[in-house]
């Protein structure tokens, strides 16, 4: 299912228009961009994986704030209703840090040669990609300079929470991706321990909500 | 840069203070203004008015002509469930006098809000680059007056009626159209009548259609400074003749004369948030051009400012499609975010209209590359050139 | 091979040895220091003991804020990753590695581990050494491949290459309460077993003879008793001689005669000699030679007299001298003239492959000790040296005497820094193995010992210990000290020992090899008692 389209592309991420106002896709999730195969050429084309760093709405028009427009009835919800040219004016937008491609049977975990295409639509990575492509933790590291303005570490805690949803709670992978992380920030313990509190399946998860503290 | 800020300073606090001294007395006369208005006989009014422009008496300001009362007061009545609200604007890239290439740029913005059960809104622009004689000049076999400045303004009124109207053949419920500005186009009182025809010819053509359409057109003044009804009041208070005021003996003198400095919007103030007032007519000459749909207005509180609204006599009229307008507008009001309240219906038109420097130069860039591809150089004035280069 | 993996090699110098950083799964706590390990080098297979242990961590801010409160989830993640474990190896053997695949070569002839020349690069792989490692390094049982005991935590056999062993001097360390008297039984029993030498036991406290009682109670066999005639008994104690159900061989007498000055030097402090004794004998030695111990305990107080007028001896001197070596002709043991032929006989029996044990019954004071050990072991050794001077001119086969290993305890008493010179033990200890003869020293103060005797003590064989000097007193003269040292330190009082040295290939831990009913089976089994011996022992000594 499309989700959006991409208006900034470079090397190392993008950054695109979300179809539906106000829900980018969720922080940390895998999105994928599909790229045709070459013309003229045998491979089959690639698929390119991202991991969602941000999202934020904003207007159309980056000359204009928006004000507050809530009233005693009117608040929430029904301020799209009571102006409608806001769906007009305001865009939702989400950036995503490369991690990933697939391409001719083979899954690499390190930056693609090209930029994904301006325009190109943006896909939430089904469940199966999910599990396939977090088989292997070698991505974790591209997320340690991530696209955008949220700090790497939350971007790190919100991907592994994520994928260990989408892999049905799979604790072995957990733990894996947890000692994997621990080496990655060897040398910044409070970073590391930011991480674990944000991902420990005991503390910071609930099975049932998604992201709720118990 | 060179702009002394020093001197300008100390004069800048001499005006501040000046203001501010004379603040009690122009509150003072404002009340009494407001006393008049109230007191006054609108019949009686209207009966001077049109004795003094029978006997062709010259009043050298616009006074306005009460329809029915002076101070009456009317409340906004509800919108209906389902109901659309189009904003227009226009703005423009004049003809270059620098350039030799001769040509202008119209951009109509347009925002059709539409409220109820199934809200939505579209907003577009419609852009057009005029070159061609018909679009250069008002008369394009003889080529004498040219399309710009006032003119120019008048085409892009007209212009964005059209638009307005070729919009509107596919709208399926109540709707409101609103224009930011004047309907009234009294800057072609000094054209000449094939002028002012040749102008005025697709305006009244698009208004027609809205009247045929049902659609209510106005004209909504923000931050109005029109004195029509002070200037009214000063007839009222007068016993000679009313540019004769040396020789006035009045014991009015003194507020006739403060009403000269009084603006409707103060001397309205009194409405309270969603009323307007009654209908008034215009003087201005232009009019006269308007035929049916010759141009009224009313004042309005929309909460936090008094504006003026123009509309067409068949709109003024229509005591259903007048309280629709009415009660649109104070609800688009109701809808604005800021204060004081703005019809978002213009806010988001205007936005569309706007054209901005650096659109402006790409288009100049564009013009400049076709001609080039076509062999042709575009030449600019050495004043031109000298501004753009500011050399030192 | 389902190795246990330990962890990588990550730093090292040759000289400093290796240090391998824990996998995440290995606890410091499954480790112990002087454990055998293996590093896997690309080329070569390093046999290492670990000398030291560290704990580390990737950020040492972690350290100043340890985490508290945390869930199982976050302890577990830093396990092994922030916080994480060294282990520094010391490499004591290499092997040189074979390709797995090519049959002949790993079937060929190999030559065994051999000294470290060199070290592994980095990464390269810690693990537990495996039985086939043990087989490889200390060779399998049989032969003179006498089995000690176990690995710590395996029960696989760790040998001592009896051959070498007496090849030299021998130490045998630990403090009291480690078994010493056990161990030396052990390596006794193997000496005997596998006839590298014959032994010479000088038993003071009784315990290698006969059964004795252990402090747990239970009765453990003597020598006589597993190997039957080939021990013979020698006992100073005549009324031990004639108790049943304890066969003495022979009742030795030890005559004024025969006893030395440098005996009486060596017993300075027992017989409480004054500084002046030695100038005194001296004295008595010029007028009598070899019977002026004799004459002496003859002397009157007028001899004493006339003697110190014409030598100019000190009365008192002479007076106390006298009065002191009474002493020893008190010892119900000493006579005034004694042959020499029942030590002689003694040396016979030894060459024709006997052991023996002297018992020293009720005699045995420090004094009845130093005395007659001394004693014995100079005229033995000096049989031994005609003997082995006889060898060198006719190179006879039948001629060389056999190899002999000398065991004494308390060895201090002999062999500390002001007597070593004196004594035979030390001038037997300074020639190694010249005459073929050899010493098997027990102690529980090594430091006490001459520091060059020690560090001509081939093999060491120590159980706990746990006063620096005497740690530093074992490892006098070893090499890979440091590694050693801390192992030392970390032995269980009972059962565990280090052994390192000529008869080892590297210095190695064990669990000592039970002294019970199944090692009586494993040492008469293969040699020795016939079934005639053991129906009179049964006989003798009804079933046990």
């Amino acid at each position: 299912m499309r989700i959006g389209e991409i208006v900034e592309t470079m090397s190392t991420g993008f950054v695109a228009e979300s179809f539906e106002l106000n829900r980018p896709p969720p922080l940390g999730s895998l999105v994928v961009v599909r790229l045709p195969a070459e013309a003229g050429e045998t491979s089959s084309g690639m698929d390119l994986y991202a991991v969602v760093t941000y999202g934020q709405t904003v207007g159309l028009d980056p000359s204009r704030r928006a004000v507050r427009r809530s009233t005693d009835t009117v608040f929430d919800q029904a301020i799209y209703q009571e102006h409608p040219e806001l769906n007009r004016t305001l865009r939702t937008e989400f950036g995503a840090t490369l991690v990933g491609f697939f391409a001719d049977g083979q899954l690499r975990q390190h930056l693609p040669s090209q930029p994904p295409p301006l325009h190109f639509s943006v896909q939430s990575a089904s469940p199966e990609e999910v599990q396939r492509f977090t088989d292997r933790l070698h991505y974790l590291r591209l997320l340690l300079a991530p696209y955008g303005q949220v700090s790497p570490l939350q971007v790190l805690a919100a991907n592994v929470r994520e994928v260990y949803q989408q892999r049905d709670y799979d604790r072995v992978w957990l733990d894996t991706a947890a000692r994997e992380i621990a080496t990655l920030l060897k040398n910044d313990h409070e970073a590391l321990l930011t991480v674990l509190y944000a991902i420990d399946p005991g503390e910071s998860y609930d099975r049932s909500g998604g992201g709720e503290p118990t | 840069m060179p702009l002394e800020l020093g001197p300008i300073s100390q004069q800048v606090d001499n005006m501040a203070q000046t203001i501010v001294d004379l603040l009690p007395a122009e509150e003072g006369f404002l009340a009494r203004a407001q006393d008049c208005l109230r007191s006054a006989d609108a019949d009686a009014l209207r009966q001077k008015l049109e004795w003094q422009h029978r006997q062709q008496i010259r009043i050298p300001w616009l006074v306005a002509t009460p329809r029915l009362s002076l101070s009456g007061t009317v409340p906004s009545p509800s919108p209906p469930s389902d109901f659309s609200v189009v904003g227009i604007d226009a703005s423009s890239i004049p003809p270059d006098r620098h350039s030799s290439i001769r040509y202008y740029v119209l951009n109509v913005g347009y925002a059709l809000l539409s409220y109820g059960r199934q809200p939505d809104a579209v907003l577009e622009a419609s852009s057009q680059l005029c070159f061609q004689d018909e679009q250069l000049y008002v008369f394009p076999q003889k080529r004498d007056v040219p399309i710009e400045g006032t003119l120019l303004s008048a085409r892009m009124e007209v212009e964005s009626l059209r638009v307005l109207q070729k919009m509107l053949r596919s709208i399926s419920r109540p709707t409101v159209a609103l224009r930011d500005g004047p309907l009234i186009l009294w800057t072609l009182q000094n054209e000449s009548k094939e002028v002012q025809h040749a102008l005025l010819h697709d305006l009244l053509e698009a208004m027609a259609f809205l009247r045929q359409t049902g659609v209510p057109l106005a004209g909504y003044i923000s931050y109005t400074g029109s004195r029509d009804v002070a200037n009214s009041l000063r007839v009222w208070l007068c016993q000679g003749r009313p540019n004769e005021c040396e020789r006035c003996e009045s014991d009015d003198r003194d507020l006739c004369l403060a009403l000269a400095r009084i603006r409707d919007r103060d001397l309205f103030a009194f409405l309270a948030e969603g009323d307007r007032s009654e209908l008034f007519g215009s003087s201005s000459q232009i009019l006269e051009e308007y035929g049916e749909h010759r141009v009224d207005f009313f004042y309005m509180n929309v909460g936090g400012e008094i504006v003026r609204v123009e509309v067409p006599r068949w709109v003024g009229s229509d005591v259903d499609l007048l309280g629709f307008l009415h009660a649109a507008i104070y609800d688009q009001c109701q809808r604005s975010p800021g204060f004081p309240p703005y019809p978002p219906a213009l806010l988001e038109a205007h936005e569309q209209a706007v054209i901005t420097a650096a659109e402006r130069r790409l288009v100049e860039q564009m013009v400049e590359q076709a001609l080039g591809q076509h062999g042709q150089r575009v030449v600019r004035s050495a004043k031109d050139d000298s501004k753009r280069r500011r050399g030192i | 091979m389902n190795q246990k993996m330990l962890g990588l090699v990550v730093d090292g110098t040759f000289s400093g040895g290796l240090t391998a950083r824990l996998n995440p799964g290995t606890t410091t706590e499954q480790l112990r220091i002087g454990n055998f390990v293996v590093v896997e080098g690309q080329r070569n297979r390093y046999f290492s003991l670990i000398s030291d242990i560290h704990l580390k961590a990737t950020d040492p801010r972690l350290l100043a804020d340890p985490p508290r409160d945390t869930s199982p989830f976050i302890a577990q993640t830093l396990v092994g990753t922030s916080t994480y474990a060294t282990v520094e190896v010391r490499p004591m053997l290499m092997l040189e590695k074979v390709d797995e695949s090519d049959v002949d070569a790993v079937l060929g002839e190999r030559t065994g581990p051999e000294p470290v020349r060199t070290i592994p690069m980095h990464f390269a792989e810690l693990r537990e050494a495996t039985e086939l490692d043990f087989a490889t390094v200390f060779g399998k049982e049989g032969g003179t491949n006498f089995a000690m005991g176990t690995p710590l935590a395996m029960d696989i056999p760790i040998c001592l290459k009896l051959g070498r062993f007496v090849e030299r001097s021998n130490g045998v360390f630990g403090q009291s309460g480690t078994g010493k008297s056990f161990l030396a039984r052990l390596i006794i029993s193997g000496v005997i077993k596998t006839k590298v030498a014959v032994n010479l036991i000088f038993d003071m406290h009784d315990e290698y003879s006969f059964d004795k009682q252990t402090e747990d109670g239970h009765w453990v066999k003597g020598l006589r008793q597993i190997f039957g005639s080939k021990v013979l008994i020698y006992s100073l104690d005549e009324e031990m001689g004639r108790r049943t159900g304890r066969n003495v061989d022979v009742t030795l007498k030890i005559g004024l005669n025969q006893i030395e000055e440098a005996d009486i030097v060596l017993l300075s402090e027992e017989l409480n000699l004054r500084q002046t004794a030695e100038a005194t004998i001296g004295l008595l030695r010029d007028a009598f030679r070899g019977k002026w111990l004799l004459e002496l305990l003859k002397m009157t107080p007028e001899d004493l007299g006339d003697f110190c007028q014409r030598s100019g001896a000190h009365p008192a001197s002479m007076a106390a001298l006298q009065r002191n070596l009474k002493r020893l002709q008190r010892q119900e043991y000493v006579v005034d003239e004694a042959s020499f032929s029942a030590l002689d006989d003694m040396v016979e029996a030894l060459d024709r492959g006997k052991h023996v044990i002297l018992q020293f019954g009720r005699h045995n004071t420090v004094l009845d000790y130093v005395l007659v050990s001394n004693l014995v072991t100079r005229r033995v050794r000096q049989r031994y040296e005609e003997k082995m001077r006889r060898y060198e001119e006719t190179k006879e086969v039948a001629d060389e005497p056999r190899p002999l290993m000398i065991t004494i305890e308390e060895a201090h008493k002999f062999l500390n820094p002001a007597v070593a010179r004196q004594t035979t033990f030390g001038t037997i200890a300074r020639e190694m193995r010249k005459y073929n003869v050899t010493l098997l020293v027990i102690d529980q103060r090594p430091s006490g010992i001459d520091a060059e005797v020690m560090s001509q003590l081939g093999t060491r064989v120590s159980g706990k210990l746990t006063e620096e000097r005497d740690i530093e007193a074992v490892l006098t003269g070893v090499s890979n000290r440091s590694a050693l040292r801390g192992a030392l330190a970390s032995l269980d009082t009972r059962q565990q020992i280090l052994i390192m040295g000529h008869a080892v290939p590297m210095p190695i831990m064990m669990r000592t090899r039970q002294y019970d009913e199944s090692f009586y089976r494993a040492m008469g089994a293969r040699v020795g008692i016939t079934r005639d011996a053991e129906t009179d022992i049964r006989d003798l000594f009804g079933d046990q």
